[in-house]
């Protein structure tokens, strides 16, 4: 009776308090808190405190590696800065005052493309495939969202999502060609997706020149008009007066998409199928599951997404399309992915780690007149945590096999012992 | 156009660009063939580069440098070893992992020692200076002025592709080196340690690919900037591929890739065709796909590459 008014008040809290929060109100934070408090309360009313302690226990344990490997990575960068001579306390002072409050607008800005690019790569990643050519994916998405939003006469309201397909499918398409390569003669991806990366970097200034770039900037072959204002995405700024003005609603859209890809995932026939593939393909071959048509499926939604990543700067941010867009995000947008160990879910969250550490990286760097430098810090440490958490997994694998090498130590000693026992007898 | 002074430029022109590719390619065949999946040379590139000018700047002498660029991507490659033979991680996880910290490495340090990121100091004496024409053999028209009027390092990757090859298929040590790769469990029976056969093959892909990043900062520029492999360690990747596993086979397809390299620099320059200048650029790019998704069918890879070996050690 309780319990679905609970659940949707946890859902509106939640959502809100997201909302809220990603907009600069901090205070939405208590939103959340309240959310996760009262979830964890409805377990208990629903399944007992056990269910209660093991949730806990549950979340305190994916939460020990993330955890680790930031703190690890702090500690190092720590001392490659007393190394090369600069004070930590100040840096990682600056670093965090202006990634998390200062300059938090700027950390989301930066994480929304890099959520769409982590999860295209993570994506790939679940079908056993290695989609390192996000990049080429990304500027096809940018210049299809540009294309649509300069010519083609769209009526308002249906403006924002048909560019936002049209986007999607255009990075979609580009990955066709490694994805039939890979299920007709095996062509690895990584080499096919990453040429064609190349590619797409050398095709969009052919395209502002061709769309004639602005005159009105001095910079004209190499940036496209602005994009009329019905094709932009809203901004915080439209319903929260206080919110950043730069500050757009794509990361809102970036989390939708991350829920939605992990419901496709993990509630659908089509993301066990292609889960099946990623896991073992002789056995997914073995039950019948086409390996040939998932990889295909996978690749190109894996394109889909990363393009999304271009329509966020498009519509989102530059509202033009630049020749030198920001590159980068899909590059990144790997690192984001194996810091999230492929979970779409905790892409969300690693997204905004590292748009927070690009940004507070940016303004240390603008306050503590070291300038460049620090910053490059700053990418050390993000390097750094990739790397603890590699060292997390290898470490868990020497203990498992250690542990499971006791075991059978133990069960041979008992075999042994049992056997004592029963030739006694 | 098509003049005999033409066709000189393009061969000569050809061998220097796919000196890079050639070098990483048939260490990457070596570092596959013991079984291991090396995606890395991108960032073992970066590397190699970076040390040779960093080395041939302080010092000013660029012999050094080659040295330096030569050992550190050996020394760097030994991550990767010790990651993916160590500690069992994935291939493919592990060698993306290192081309983003090449890159991060780098740029740091170059802040730190040159104070900027983005292109260091021209250095005072590169090895495109030491051009060497080999007697007799650079007097034959075309051909011998292409391969044999060369600088060290091209002559470098010829006397490697010979080398290696030999070391592959007539030593014992490249017959377990291939053993690795093929079947490891039956290497380990006859008391052959595959880790280490395996942690060779990923260094003298190092080693390899570090000298191909020398190349690229110290023979055919005077410095280094960042991201100037430009995805050579990918392509190089496709020659090997393309080459079949086998070194000369990477050669050829390296040399092959190189030629597309140079036609489009040709093609840019004498404008054949009025085509914006991009479409040249990406034509090696395209040509790389082409070449991975034709020949892949005919070729195979050893058949234990990219698969994890471990021992389970009892304990008695």
């Amino acid at each position: 009776m309780m319990a679905p008014v609970l659940l949707a008040l946890i859902v509106i809290l939640g959502a809100a308090g997201t909302v809220l929060y990603l907009a600069s109100y901090f205070w939405g934070g208590l939103l959340l808190i309240a959310a996760i408090v009262l979830h964890v309360w409805r377990v208990g009313l629903l399944k007992g405190s056990g269910a209660v302690r093991e949730l806990v226990r549950r979340s305190l344990r994916s939460a020990a590696v993330p955890v680790f490997g930031i703190v690890m990575a702090i500690l190092l960068g720590g001392v490659v800065m007393i190394f090369s001579g600069y004070n930590p306390f100040v840096a990682y002072g600056a670093l965090f005052y202006g990634g998390l409050a200062r300059n938090w607008h700027i950390s989301v800005l930066n994480a929304a493309p890099l959520i769409f690019t982590a999860l295209s790569v993570a994506f790939a990643f679940k079908a056993g495939l290695f989609n390192i050519g996000a990049e080429g994916q990304y500027y096809l998405g940018a210049m299809a969202a540009a294309a649509l939003s300069l010519y083609m006469p769209i009526p308002g309201f249906l403006a924002i999502p048909v560019i936002f397909l049209a986007a999607g499918l255009a990075g979609a398409a580009w990955n066709i060609v490694p994805a039939y390569l890979k299920m007709k003669t095996g062509a690895h991806e990584v080499i096919t997706t990453m040429m064609l990366a190349h590619v797409a970097r050398y095709l969009s200034p052919i395209f502002i020149r061709a769309f004639g770039g602005d005159p009105s900037t001095s910079t004209h072959p190499y940036v496209t008009t602005r994009i009329p204002e019905h094709t932009m995405l809203l901004r915080f700024r439209a319903f929260l007066p206080e919110a950043n003005a730069r500050l757009h609603t794509g990361i809102i859209l970036a989390i939708l998409v991350a829920l939605a890809v992990y419901y496709l995932l993990y509630r659908t026939s089509m993301g066990f199928e292609i889960r099946a593939v990623g896991e073992n393909r002789d056995a997914a071959r073995a039950q019948g599951i086409s390996v040939g048509r998932n990889i295909f499926r996978a690749l190109l939604i894996a394109g889909f997404l990363a393009a999304l990543a271009g329509f966020n700067q498009v519509n989102g941010l530059d509202h033009r399309l630049f020749e030198n867009l920001q590159a980068g995000y899909g590059w990144n947008g790997i690192s984001v992915a194996l810091l999230a160990g492929g979970n779409p879910v905790a892409v969300i969250f690693t997204g905004l780690l590292w748009g927070t550490l690009d940004a507070g990286g940016q303004y240390m760097s603008r306050t503590t007149q070291t300038p460049g430098a620090i910053v490059e810090i700053v990418k050390g440490i993000i390097l750094f945590l990739i790397v603890a958490r590699y060292i997390y997994t290898a470490f868990s694998n020497w203990r498992k096999r250690r542990r499971s090498r006791a075991v059978n130590v133990a069960t041979a000693a008992a075999d042994a012992a049992g056997g004592a026992v029963r030739g006694e007898g | 156009m098509f003049t005999l002074e033409f066709l000189t430029n393009l061969l000569s022109a050809t061998v220097r660009l796919s000196t890079p590719i050639t070098l990483a390619a048939i260490g990457a065949t070596i570092c596959e063939r013991s079984g291991i999946v090396n995606i890395a040379m991108e960032g073992i590139m970066i590397m190699g580069a970076f040390f040779a000018a960093i080395f041939a700047y302080t010092t000013g002498n660029p012999w050094i440098g080659l040295l330096a660029g030569v050992a550190f991507g050996g020394i760097y490659s030994l991550l990767h070893a010790f990651a993916t033979v160590t500690l069992h991680l994935d291939h493919v996880v592990s060698g993306a992992v290192m081309n983003v910290l090449a890159f991060g490495i780098t740029r740091f340090l170059m802040v730190l020692i040159i104070g900027h990121p983005g292109t260091t100091p021209a250095i005072p004496m590169g090895l495109g200076r030491y051009r060497f024409a080999i007697p007799i053999l650079s007097d034959i028209p075309v051909i011998g002025r292409a391969l044999f009027n060369q600088t060290p390092i091209v002559y470098l990757g010829f006397i490697l592709v010979a080398f290696l090859t030999w070391f592959l298929f007539k030593t014992k040590t490249g017959l377990h080196i291939r053993a690795a790769g093929e079947h490891p469990l039956a290497l380990e029976t006859i008391g052959v340690s595959v880790y280490k056969m395996r942690y060779l093959g990923v260094f003298i892909s190092g080693l390899a690919s570090g000298l191909a990043g020398a190349y690229l900062s110290i023979e055919a520029n005077v410095s280094f900037t960042e991201g100037m492999s430009a995805g050579r360690g990918f392509i190089a990747l496709a020659a090997m591929i393309s080459g079949g596993w086998h070194p000369i086979g990477a050669f050829l397809a390296a040399l092959f890739f190189g030629f597309a390299d140079a036609l489009q620099v040709r093609f840019q320059v004498l404008r054949v065709v009025r085509l914006p200048e991009e479409l040249f650029i990406v034509f090696p790019y395209l040509v790389t796909v082409i070449a991975v998704a034709g020949l892949v069918r005919r070729s195979r890879p050893p058949k234990a590459v990219g698969k994890d070996f471990m021992i389970e050690r009892s304990e008695d």
